[in-house]
């Protein structure tokens, strides 16, 4: 496991991004959170040289859907047609439940699609769960050393 | 093509009331044309009378001019009346046409009425030309009225199909996008009740505790909406086993048949058109609210139905605390509750989306009860064609 991993939370509704550093700030290995407002500004971040920003190529993308400016669709049709970036796993995190959303994420090259559950308590575990999951018990690709 | 003008009638100076019409005689015979003429006027009609003999006059008259009625000679030098009404109807026009002819074989005769003429009249009997003109142009007329009435039932269908999909779609966007915000309210109002508990003052935890609850509350009456919408949606009808349905409802209530000891009883149950997804969901509603709503007594339901013309009619019954008479029509309302949420949790959708589900397969759905003493809940579905349940008893 990464000494400290890396999220890209990529959301246009910040009190959600909140949630998500809420329930990852509970967690025993706290993540490094990084966010996004819209799919132009994740593509930007993304793509910005290394250290940029103090930015790091995320190890895990949390991405909503519906974004302003360009939507997740778009984003994760980038993300998995980069070269360098398709291997960054990309989680959808997104309210919607629809069996076209579910299967064009998954189409497009999703890593998993996970609902935002409505309650309080579900949404929280269900962030824990992404990160014990991807962090705790599945092998990520090895980071690029940093120069 | 000669047009014979108009012509002041006999029955006008007699001061019966003349009725004007527009009328295209299809005629050869110039002497013919003058008895048609004077038995109309006779008996009291008058207006614009035309004549033509050839069907390049009568094809030139037709789209240049409208007319009440057609009087055609059945044999004319070069075409017949028949003709003349083929060339109506290839001009979409709708207007009647009655054959004026000296004699013809009586198969010819009916076969003219069949292919549409109005009537058929011998030359002789030129008496009976009124009475059948007057009854063409009323047959023409009621046709009209019955038209246009069809056009705006049609139009009327249409409209409140429109409407109801519309209202469904703005129930299903609005419930769907009032989530959202919702979801923020509920999350960080319970946050805050957590993080600041004790914090602030007993008045502050007391004011966070109603607005946490009132935002769950809407979580779920949106919920409920969403599904009352939904319930609407289902549109596939296959043949489906209501005894399937019913025991597909059971399992679904199995952690409250549990907890309660609730006796389920049914037999006979038949096979009907329907979508299975909502039978077992209007199943599971109705056994549902009468475990709900129990008495002191281990609860009692009986599920039966049986035939009547055309349609089934089932019944759940059960030994429950019933419902005053009162609110019988009332509990198929949305959101309508007759209890209060401390005795019995909910929101009142239940039964609704049963009528909705009932309603949707053209059945009705109604409750009998006394309180105190049990409620029995009756609904229909159609009944299948014969040969899709040979002897179907389960």
């Amino acid at each position: 496991m990464n000494p400290s991993p890396e999220i890209l939370i990529v959301d246009d509704n910040p009190a959600d991004i909140d949630l998500v550093r809420e329930a990852l700030a509970h967690s025993s290995c706290p993540s490094h959170v990084s966010s996004a407002r819209d799919g132009v500004e994740a593509i930007t971040l993304l793509s910005a040289p290394k250290n940029e920003k103090a930015f790091h190529a995320p190890d895990l993308i949390m991405l909503d859907l519906s974004l302003p400016r360009k939507d997740g669709r778009a984003v994760l049709a980038e993300v998995k047609s980069h070269p360098a970036l398709r291997r960054t796993p990309v989680v959808v995190f997104s309210t919607s439940c629809a069996q076209h959303d579910i299967l064009g994420c998954y189409e497009l090259g999703a890593n998993s699609y996970v609902s935002k559950p409505g309650d309080l308590e579900g949404f929280l575990a269900a962030v824990i769960s992404i990160e014990r999951f991807w962090f705790d018990c599945a092998r990520l690709p090895r980071k690029e050393e940093e120069p | 093509m000669s047009s014979i003008g108009t012509v002041a009638s006999a029955a006008a100076e007699k001061g019966t009331p003349v009725q004007q019409i527009r009328v295209l005689l299809v005629e050869d015979n110039l002497s013919d044309m003058e008895l048609l003429l004077r038995a109309l006027r006779r008996d009291g009609f008058d207006g614009e009378f035309d004549a033509v003999q050839t069907a390049e006059e009568f094809a030139q008259r037709i789209r240049t001019k409208s007319y009440d009625i057609v009087l055609a000679d059945y044999n004319l030098p070069q075409w017949t009346g028949m003709e003349a009404l083929e060339m109506l109807h290839q001009e979409g026009l709708d207007i009647p046409l009655i054959l004026v002819s000296g004699a013809l074989p009586d198969e010819t005769a009916v076969g003219c009425i069949k292919r549409g003429a109005s009537d058929y009249i011998l030359k002789d009997r030129l008496a009976r030309l009124p009475a059948a003109v007057r009854s063409a142009l009323e047959d023409k007329k009621l046709r009209e009225e019955r038209e246009r009435a069809q056009r705006e039932l049609a139009q009327k269908v249409e409209e409140l199909a429109r409407s109801n999909r519309e209202l469904e779609q703005f129930a299903y966007v609005a419930s769907h996008d009032l989530q959202e915000p919702l979801r923020m309210v509920a999350a960080y109002t319970q946050i805050l009740g957590e993080k600041y508990r004790g914090k602030l003052d007993e008045q502050a935890d007391k004011y966070i505790y109603y607005a946490v609850d009132g935002a769950k509350r809407m979580q779920t009456l949106i919920q409920d909406l969403l599904a009352f919408s939904r319930a609407g949606r289902g549109t596939e009808r296959s043949l489906t086993d209501g005894r399937v349905a019913v025991e597909q409802a059971l399992s679904n209530l199995t952690a409250a048949i549990r907890e309660s000891h609730a006796e389920v009883k049914f037999d006979h149950l038949p096979v009907v058109l329907a979508n299975h997804s909502l039978l077992v969901q209007l199943f599971q509603n109705l056994i549902g609210n009468a475990i709900k709503f129990r008495g002191i007594d281990t609860p009692l339901i009986q599920i039966a139905a049986e035939q009547e013309t055309g349609q089934w009619i089932f019944t759940v019954a059960d030994n429950g605390i019933g419902m005053a008479p009162e609110y019988l029509e009332d509990v198929f309302i949305i959101f309508k509750r007759l209890h209060t949420r401390e005795e019995y949790p909910g929101n009142g959708i239940g039964l609704s989306i049963c009528r909705k589900i009932v309603e949707q397969h053209g059945g009705r759905i109604s409750v009998t009860s006394q309180e105190g003493q049990g409620s029995t809940f009756r609904f229909t579905l159609p009944a299948t064609e014969p040969e899709f349940q040979p002897g179907h008893t389960l």
